[in-house]
């Protein structure tokens, strides 16, 4: 029946399975139809790595390679032995499952992906079986980027688990996902995440341009794909946000931007990102928009403060004393009377050593960490103090600069803050308050200048755009959030539409009920009388 | 679902983002901005006290009187650049008065704006070190508000116009801070108004039209700011209507601060009226004033470096301005640095320009106007005949 309806309906196109890999630009070598010659190349082409396993079967007449390394031996049992055992066919070559070539090339990759390969004398195809093995951690959330609130899962470092966490929360066809081989000699698989429609096709081609340049022997993390397909690599700032929370990336893709995921990292990049999305936290959007809005604020003053206060303290301790109120200038002086060195040092010595507890506690083990913190926070601030080396109100003030650092929601725009520190120092210490002025302009003159995938960096505060600052210094009720931002390169502008309406509504029938019951008595009046 | 990606498609094609950053056009209100940080400068500090030289407590009439006037300037160099839409000002020239009459007249005018430029850097360096920090040498100062000036000029002129429009924030903050001493102003001090004459007015208001020469900036970037010609002048006027009230509310604020006997002691009477404010947890409220008012000047300085870098690309046929840029700068800060704190020479080179200022930008452009004017006359005879 079934070869009569193909006959009779059906359009006799052949169809092949889909690679996304361009097939044309792979090297080909037919196999032959010689077992010893197929094994021999294969053996040849790997440099007779001990992990490649070969099984002879059928008495020497048929072969089954894996690279026993990347195979799971259950795997290879139930979907190679046990259709056998059980008699459903007679040879493994015929098992439906399996994938059919005559490349050996094609046979090569499958042995890396972890497909075991199978090969009889006398027979020209190969079959190919999925029996990869995975060693996946689960997918909790990331240590850096904790919320209260809000999803608790991460990535994590394979990327079909990391797309299927995206995939279940965006359950709709016009999410694409297109892969990419990278690194001529890792052959690392990236991925673009984006919904179709919704993000600029430009914004695609362009990035697909840029990774497609990339020649490179491998791609060892994000931080490499950034760099090479970055706009400005001359920028303190990072012009892609990178993130291991799947909820922000799906925001993200739902803004119409693009999410760029490598195997083998949970941290995925986003692109284009400007300046103010690197003080959002997912945290943002679940708490009440008043407390969002005030969290907000806080985030972006800590920006001024962490670049800015240390400068400050210096200008005026050492240029302008004069700006300090009259009742603060002795306890002022005093604290700073004794000390040998001058503030600018001072501030230097303090700042390095906040920046060597912190690198200290990054890369011992927690328990250790801490007990750094402690002895690095607490008693070199102390002792430093009492010996005279640095005055209590800078300690106060290096202090607060690196808790101020630390609120920024992403870990590199923190590291940049805190870089930025140095510079602003310095100028505070050789101009006092216009060598902070200038240092701000050039800091704002640079960040104007920045553009991230041809979106102003500053956006939308340079080009100022009223309508999209409900995003950045304040966080508007989400329904009012009704049009993507202008800097996503969004082609749908259209996010949200009348959601609360039904409030009209019940009100509108409020009144109507008000109306009637003031009609009514009236009303039943009129029955009464009559 | 069909239609909806149908149309999602179709917004797609319409909506086309322009990536090409140069020659994408400013927006009227960036205009407005670029006009308003170019006109309030340097001068807005010693404004109060040069036009109280001239008319004393009726200074602000002066000052009204000027920005009555200036719209006809206004409308002049409207009327030029509305000629030729497409072109900037110095292709304009060189269409007026052919090719190298146009480019020498360019390149004019490119001297000119450096000459405003060294001179704001004068009159920037000598105030911080009067205010701020008196034992810096000139150069420091000059190198600084110069690369700031270099740097965002490399940007082009819509990271010039995207960086005017945030910095603005800024003026609300001085306006703010003005509305504060408002508590003390004494308003006896302005009266008699219109003691000093009618010619002592009209003095005044020449000397008032100074602090409004940025204005000329309209005319070199009209042809790339968006909207309809009408627009684009609509914006014109409310600059200058903004640029006015500002100045006239730091004149009301230092004539009802200051009685017309202590202003002429004092130079920089905003300052001098901060100074004696203090806050609770902040005192010399003026440092902070001036370190704001470092970005207005730098603004205003951006603006001529433009403006002379651009005359220079167009005279030389430079493919971009950058080289340009840095050039004048070097030229800036060199001839900046041989004036330096000297008050005397300092004096002499304020006098040739704004003499100079005068010419440029009141008498050549109804010159340019008239040129044009004939030109088409005799265009039009040419294709009649």
């Amino acid at each position: 029946m079934g070869f009569i309806r193909r006959l009779l309906l059906g359009d006799h196109e052949k169809l092949q399975d889909r690679e996304f890999i361009n097939q044309n630009d792979e090297p080909e070598y037919p196999s032959s139809t010689k077992l010893a010659d197929n094994v021999n190349y294969l053996m040849h082409e790997f440099h007779n790595t001990n992990d490649l396993r070969i099984r002879i079967l059928n008495k020497g007449n048929a072969s089954l390679l894996y690279i026993e390394s990347l195979v799971d031996q259950g795997k290879i049992h139930e979907t190679i032995f046990r259709p056998l055992e059980f008699n459903e066919v007679d040879s493994i070559g015929e098992i439906p499952s399996a994938k059919h070539t005559l490349n050996l090339e094609e046979s090569i990759r499958g042995l890396l992906k972890g497909h075991a390969i199978y090969m009889e004398d006398g027979r020209k195809t190969i079959a190919q079986f999925a029996v990869t093995s995975s060693f996946n951690r689960s997918t909790e959330e990331p240590q850096n980027e904790k919320v209260v609130r809000g999803s608790h899962d991460g990535f994590i470092e394979n990327l079909m688990v990391n797309i299927n966490l995206i995939r279940r929360r965006i359950q709709n066809r016009d999410l694409t996902i297109k892969y990419y081989k990278l690194g001529k000699k890792t052959n690392t698989n990236v991925a673009l995440v984006f919904l179709d429609g919704v993000t600029d096709p430009e914004l695609i081609q362009e990035i697909e341009t840029r990774l497609n340049y990339i020649s490179s022997d491998m791609i060892h993390s994000p931080g490499y794909v950034e760099e090479f397909i970055e706009d400005n690599t001359k920028s303190p700032f990072p012009q892609m946000l990178n993130t291991e929370r799947p909820d922000r990336v799906v925001a993200a893709i739902m803004e119409g931007r693009v999410a760029i995921m490598t195997e083998g990292t949970p941290t995925t990049l986003i692109a284009p990102s400007t300046f103010f999305s690197f003080y959002q936290a997912s945290d943002d959007y679940n708490m009440r928009w008043f407390t969002g809005t005030f969290v907000r604020l806080i985030r972006l003053t800590s920006f001024v403060i962490a670049i800015g206060l240390p400068a400050f303290y210096i200008a005026v301790v050492s240029f302008h004393f004069e700006v300090i109120p009259d009742e603060l200038v002795i306890p002022v002086k005093q604290s700073i009377n004794e000390i040998a060195y001058p503030p600018l040092i001072e501030a230097l010595v303090m700042v390095v050593i906040i920046e060597l507890i912190r690198e200290a506690g990054i890369r011992l083990p927690q328990p250790i960490g801490q007990t750094i913190g402690i002895v690095g926070g607490l008693v070199i601030g102390d002792a430093v103090v009492r010996a005279g080396l640095v005055s209590n109100l800078m300690v106060i003030v290096v202090a607060l600069t690196a808790i101020a650092s630390f609120v920024v929601p992403s870990n590199e725009l923190s590291t940049t803050l805190r870089f930025l520190t140095f510079p602003l120092i310095f100028l505070a210490g050789t101009l006092g308050f216009i060598g902070i002025t200038f240092g701000f302009m050039m800091i704002l003159i640079h960040l104007t200048r920045l553009e991230s995938f041809g979106v102003p960096y500053l956006a939308p505060v340079a080009p100022l755009r009223f309508k999209d600052l409900k995003d950045t210094f304040i966080r508007v009720p989400i329904y009012m959030m009704n049009k993507r931002p202008r800097d996503s390169r969004a082609v749908q502008m259209e996010a949200i539409g009348p959601s609360r309406e039904w409030k009209q509504i019940e009100k509108s029938s409020q009144s109507d009920e008000a109306g009637k019951s003031i009609n009514q008595p009236d009303g039943g009046n009129n029955k009464t009388d009559k | 679902m069909k239609p909806a990606s149908q149309s999602i498609n179709q917004t797609a094609e319409t909506i086309k983002p322009t990536n090409n950053t140069k020659e994408q056009k400013v927006s009227r209100r960036q205009f407005f901005y670029i006009l308003v940080q170019t006109q309030i400068g340097v001068g807005i500090l010693s404004l109060p006290n040069e036009l109280h030289a001239v008319s004393r407590q009726d200074g602000w009439i002066s000052l009204l009187v000027a920005g009555v006037v200036l719209p006809i300037v206004l409308l002049i160099l409207w009327l030029i650049a509305k000629r030729y839409e497409d072109l900037t000002f110095f292709q304009i020239n060189e269409k007026l008065f052919g090719k190298w009459g146009g480019r020498a007249f360019s390149l004019l005018y490119s001297c000119y704006f450096v000459s405003v430029g060294v001179l704001i850097v004068l009159l920037f360096g000598r105030m911080i070190s009067l205010w701020v920090l008196p034992n810096t040498p000139f150069w420091v100062m000059a190198v600084c508000i110069v690369t700031v000036g270099v740097y965002l000029t490399n940007g082009g002129l819509l990271v010039l116009a995207r960086f005017y429009t945030m910095v603005s924030l800024l003026l609300l903050l001085l306006i703010t801070l003005s509305f504060y001493s408002l508590q003390e102003a004494h308003w006896m001090y302005l009266l008699p108004i219109g003691e000093s004459g009618i010619t002592k007015i009209i003095l005044g208001a020449k000397e008032a039209l100074l602090s409004f020469f940025g204005f000329f900036v309209s005319i070199v970037i009209f042809s790339r700011v968006e909207g309809s010609v009408k627009e684009r002048f609509k914006t014109m006027l409310q600059a200058h209507f903004f640029v006015t009230f500002f100045y006239l509310l730091t004149l009301i604020i230092s004539y009802t601060f200051f009685s017309t006997k202590e202003i002429t002691f004092v130079p920089e009477p905003i300052l001098y009226m901060l100074k004696s404010f203090e806050l609770p947890f902040i005192a010399r409220i003026d440092l902070f004033f001036i370190s704001m008012w470092f970005v207005s000047v730098a603004t205003s300085f951006t603006t001529y470096l433009y403006m002379a870098g651009q005359g220079l690309k167009e005279v030389f046929r430079l493919k971009t301005a950058k080289r340009a840029n840095v050039f004048i700068s070097l030229i800036i800060v060199a001839s900046a640095s041989l004036i330096g704190y000297d008050m005397t020479k300092m004096e002499t080179f304020t006098k040739y320009v704004i003499q100079s200022g005068f010419i440029f930008t009141f008498y050549i452009p109804p010159f340019i106007l008239i040129v044009a004017l004939v030109r088409r006359r005799i265009q039009k005879e040419r294709d009649e005949g």
